[in-house]
């Protein structure tokens, strides 16, 4: 009897599972040609080589991470708001930042501000280990679920403060801050790994005007600062 | 008992309160709710609503006045009922509506749209009130203008105190009962179904006063945000008329702007203050302690020493007073101009803050900082100028807020204020495109410059880190010593020096490496001969601004728009420079309404009088010219009498009741000649551009009470000559050509909503002088018109 009973438990548990990933694949299938363009007019255009990235951003379906009264601007070349001033942001901010840390398997990265979720989908669809934190429990929730229906088990998330950073399984050999702060938490600059990389966009919700990189070297902490649109306004346009 | 005609004056007068009170409380409720830019969507809102009564009323007189004993008091009662409920009425809106999102969503647009229109209505009722007792009392215009006036100047007093006593979402429905009460003084006569309207509108007005919604933030809004973090708690929330203030703790809220990345210690959990809903910043740490703020930037000036005397000027929450006193000072001057903030910081907040701002070495000065630079006498070893700019570069967002301390004056004045060793220090988040650091090193060394110092780059030192640029002035020289202490203090907190005397360029980007060095390079242009070259061709202007110019954060040059565009795309250009290109937006929409709502009603009026185009010419100069006029005397009496609500509240009180008194006395006047008043009117603005400069700055240093007499008796002459030429335009129009006395209160109103729009633009522009000046030519363009009985 009782054997029989975990039989049908598994046979329950294997059948939930055929269905997330057939949801996935379906979900992955669906607005392809919208993520193609995506990838090809939003991100390569605009300098993103990396294989593994650009693979992750064909894969996930943004779409899904919007909400639904905008999911037809989902693969749109702009952020999007997702609630709580919070935003999804625009594909190619997700793009670069993804280059930017390298990620893929066996490497460990952690994110603060899961916000939408989609950014953390995309660090696991490289093969990474992603841990993310997010501080307003209603986005937490709502991104752990789709993370979940979409398949996506190297990412675990919670809802906590992201200035402690997540001790457990610390160092990490990347760390993304996907809202920027007027100042960087130290215990995140503690659970980087040596030459670990972290990365912040500064600017508003709705436009990222640089990206900050912090590296630790030799036990010494270098920021730079990264301008995705490059802008050397020594001489006025009507002067060239 | 009163008589009817009395009454009449009463109820105007009230009325007029109630619409003037009610746009001041709307002022604040859009600031706090939404952004402070909205400002000029309810003066305009206003002046539209009464624009558009002027064309109904021009459209429909011989209705309206053969029933003028029904509607005005159903009028009233309509004004009371929407000015009560209009927020209960627009929450859902408001709450959908999101300014924020306005640039990428077209339905916020139009969500804005619907609510400006329930806004409208309002003043429109109002507006038709007032409008439709002028037009039956022509004859008698001098007195009911007075009244209108005298009511606007009442209302503008009672909407100041009324936000210093309520919170602004509690006004709308206190307002509402003055407009209910307007209309029980024109109830007798009326039939009787007017009466039971009158009650059915005092009982709503009453619940929406009961019942008044909580304010609807912004997801976006910094209070919003903050209060959405878990645990977050509001610890204080006090109506002020300078601004709303919330004092808000949660667990997560830290204040530690700019720390250095080698800060290992703590971040104490520190309360967020915020003015009308925008973060002002935190509250100070414990003194005493290790804080922080030592490892940020902003602590440059310490590592050259302990100053005896500090100037804090626009010290805010009190962080760097908290850190002069923390570093030794021995006596700490800090001046801030919002007296409702300092006393509750000082009364109500946490001990250890409470602590700072009661410490017996610390003299707090409410007052605007820039009228105390010019006021004070001492001499400090260091001034601390306020931070500059926002985190994340958003300094755009400010470009129509008056800086008056960041202006070449108002440097120069600190820097008379320094001891022979003194030092002034100012910090700034590194913006890019990069706009604020190079406007506000053009300033500094313009400053020393101008106060003889041949080789500026002897006395400026700036550090860097990954977000913020310090700058320190400093009378002499650095020294040796200082300029290794000045090293020894960047490397502590891996910071970088930018600018040093003897700064070798592989220093510049040790810890905090740019993308490439042209930032240095824009920083050496500046410091170089090539200065003048770099203002004319760099994308921003970055040109220092004086005080007749004070908008230190417009850095946008319109003929670099389309380059703009080009790289940033049309989308992110108003996260860029949102300030102008709304105030740009608001102009052309507004003057959008204005003509379809006012202007082109009026074109179905009977033609062939030929005296259109005199009317527009007469009744739109005194419009535009009454905006401008006020506008810039607000902006050079905020600086003089140091407090701006008070300052604002007077000036716009002593026009409003000099303009109403000028009016009565029309009504003496056997012979209208408008045109006399008029020139008379552009004479004394014209000395106001060339003399009122130099009074302000002699009689500076008087007492208050005597500044404030001063301020009256300057600006009264002016009101009340001012007040003459629209009754006695309208006397004299009734009796030449009757049927364009509602067209002439049209074209006044839209003119005003227009004036009002483009003053900023032009102040931003040209300059407050300018202003003036085309305040004064408005008024000239009146003396060219005659009207004549046809």
């Amino acid at each position: 009897m009782q054997i029989r009973r975990e039989s049908a438990y598994s046979g329950v548990l294997m059948l939930c599972l055929v269905l997330l990933l057939c949801f996935g694949a379906v979900a992955s299938s669906e607005r392809g040609e919208e993520r193609e363009t995506m990838v090809k007019e939003q991100i390569l255009a605009r300098g993103v080589k990396d294989p593994t990235t650009l693979a992750a951003m064909r894969t996930v379906p943004r779409h899904l991470f919007v909400p639904g009264a905008m999911s037809n601007q989902a693969y749109q070349d702009r952020p999007l708001p997702i609630g709580h001033g919070q935003t999804i942001s625009q594909p190619f901010i997700v793009a670069f930042m993804t280059e930017i840390i390298k990620p893929g398997p066996g490497r460990k990265i952690l994110e603060i501000g899961t916000g939408s979720g989609y950014q953390a989908a995309i660090l696991a669809a490289t093969g990474a280990q992603v841990y993310s934190i997010e501080i307003i429990p209603q986005l937490a929730d709502s991104a752990a679920v789709i993370l979940k229906q979409l398949g996506f088990t190297h990412v675990e998330t919670r809802s906590a403060d992201g200035y402690y950073g997540w001790k457990e399984h610390a160092p990490f050999d990347a760390i993304i801050v996907t809202a920027a702060a007027e100042f960087i938490p130290p215990p995140l600059i503690e659970q980087l790994a040596e030459s670990g990389l972290m990365v912040i966009p500064v600017g508003s919700p709705f436009f990222v005007q640089t990206l900050m990189l912090i590296q630790k070297r030799d036990g010494k902490t270098i920021s730079t600062s990264l301008m995705p649109v490059r802008f050397v306004p020594f001489k006025r346009a009507d002067e060239e | 008992m009163i008589g009817l005609c009395n009454r009449k004056h009463l109820s105007l007068a009230l009325v007029s309160a109630a619409l003037l009170a009610f746009q001041i409380a709307l002022l604040q409720i859009l600031a706090t709710s939404q952004w402070h830019h909205f400002a000029y969507l309810v003066i305009s809102i206003a002046l539209l609503g009464f624009g558009a009564a002027g064309t109904l009323l021009a459209l429909t007189r011989r209705w309206m006045t053969a029933r003028q004993a029904q509607l005005l008091p159903l009028l009233l009662c309509c004004c009371a009922v929407t000015l009560a409920g209009s927020l209960a009425m627009t929450k859902s809106l408001f709450g959908g509506f999101d300014s924020f999102l306005l640039f990428v969503d077209i339905g916020e647009v139009l969500k804005l749209s619907a609510v400006a229109l329930l806004l409208l209505l309002p003043f429109t009722c109002g507006a038709l009130t007032i409008g439709l007792i002028f037009t039956l009392e022509t004859e008698r215009i001098g007195s009911y203008y007075f009244a209108n006036m005298f009511g606007s100047g009442l209302g503008c007093l009672l909407g100041l105190a009324g936000l210093s006593l309520l919170l602004p979402q509690q006004l709308p429905p206190c307002f509402g009962f003055l407009a209910l009460a307007a209309a029980a003084l024109l109830l007798p006569g009326s039939r009787p179904a007017t009466r039971v309207v009158l009650v059915v509108s005092l009982a709503l007005v009453t619940i929406f006063l009961v019942q008044a919604p909580e304010l609807e933030l912004s997801q976006y809004k910094d209070l919003r945000r903050a209060l959405d973090l878990p645990g977050a708690n509001i610890l204080a929330n006090q109506p002020a008329a300078a601004g709303q203030i919330h004092i808000v703790d949660a667990p997560v809220l830290r204040g530690a702007e700019g720390v250095s990345l080698n800060w290992s210690g703590e971040m104490p959990q520190a309360p967020a203050v915020f003015i009308n809903g925008d973060s002002i910043g935190s509250l100070p740490q414990a003194a005493g302690g290790d804080s922080p703020r030592n490892a940020s930037t902003f602590a440059l000036s310490y590592a050259l020493g302990i100053p005896r005397r500090v100037l804090v000027l626009d010290a805010g929450t009190g962080v760097d007073v908290a850190m002069a006193i923390e570093q030794g000072a021995e006596t700490v001057v800090a001046v801030e101009a919002h007296k409702p903030l300092v006393e509750l910081l000082r009364t109500t907040a946490p001990t250890r803050v409470s602590r700072i701002f009661n410490n017996p070495s610390v003299t707090w000065q409410t007052l605007v900082s820039r009228t105390w630079l010019a006021r004070d006498q001492q001499q400090y070893d260091l001034i601390i100028l306020p931070k500059v700019g926002g985190f994340g570069g958003n300094a755009g967002l400010f470009a129509l807020h008056e800086q008056p301390l960041l202006t070449r004056e108002a440097l120069q004045q600190a820097w008379s204020k320094l001891s022979p060793q003194g030092l002034l220090t100012v910090t700034s988040w590194v913006d890019y495109p990069v706009r604020t650091p190079l406007r506000l090193l053009a300033t500094l060394v313009e400053t020393l410059e101008e106060a003889g110092v041949t080789n500026p780059q002897d006395r400026i030192a700036a550090v860097r880190s990954w977000g913020t640029l310090t700058f320190c002035i400093k009378r002499t020289p650095y020294t040796k010593a200082e300029l290794a202490a000045i090293r020894s203090f960047a490397k502590r907190w891996a910071f970088d020096p930018a600018l040093l005397p003897d700064l070798r360029p592989e220093e510049r980007q040790h810890f905090n490496r740019l993308q490439d060095d042209s930032l240095f390079q824009l920083f050496d242009a500046v410091l170089g001969p090539e200065r003048s070259e770099l203002y004319n061709n760099y994308a921003f202007r970055i040109k220092p601004v004086d005080d007749d110019q004070p908008f230190f954060s417009q850095f946008l040059r319109w003929s670099q728009l389309d380059a703009l565009i080009s790289l940033y795309g049309q989308r992110n250009l108003p996260f860029i420079e949102l300030g102008m290109l709304v105030a740009v937006l608001a102009a052309g929409v507004l003057s959008l309404l204005a003509t379809l709502l006012i202007l082109l009603p009026l074109t179905r009026l009977p033609k062939g009088s030929g005296t259109h185009w005199q009317v527009l010419i007469y009744f739109g100069g005194l419009g535009v010219g009454y905006m401008w006029t006020e506008l810039a005397l607000i902006h050079r009496f905020v600086l003089y009498l140091g407090h701006p609500v008070y300052a604002t509240a007077l000036v716009v009180a002593v026009l409003l009741i000099g303009s109403a008194t000028g009016s009565a006395l029309t009504g003496r006047f056997r012979v209208c000649r408008p045109w006399r008043w008029t020139a008379a009117t552009s004479s004394i603005l014209l000395l106001y551009v060339v003399l009122l400069g130099t009074l302000l700055e002699t009689t500076l240093p008087m007492a208050m009470p005597l500044r404030t007499a001063l301020a009256v008796l300057v600006l009264a002459p002016a009101a009340v000559i001012m007040g003459m030429p629209f009754p006695l335009g309208l006397r004299l129009l009734n009796q030449a050509h009757r049927a364009e006395v509602p067209w002439a209160w049209g074209i006044n109103s839209c003119l005003s909503v227009v004036g009002a729009a483009f003053a900023t633009l032009l102040a931003v522009e040209f300059g407050y002088s300018l202003l003036l000046l085309l305040a004064a030519t408005a008024y000239l363009l009146p003396t060219t018109i005659r009207f004549r009985v046809s």
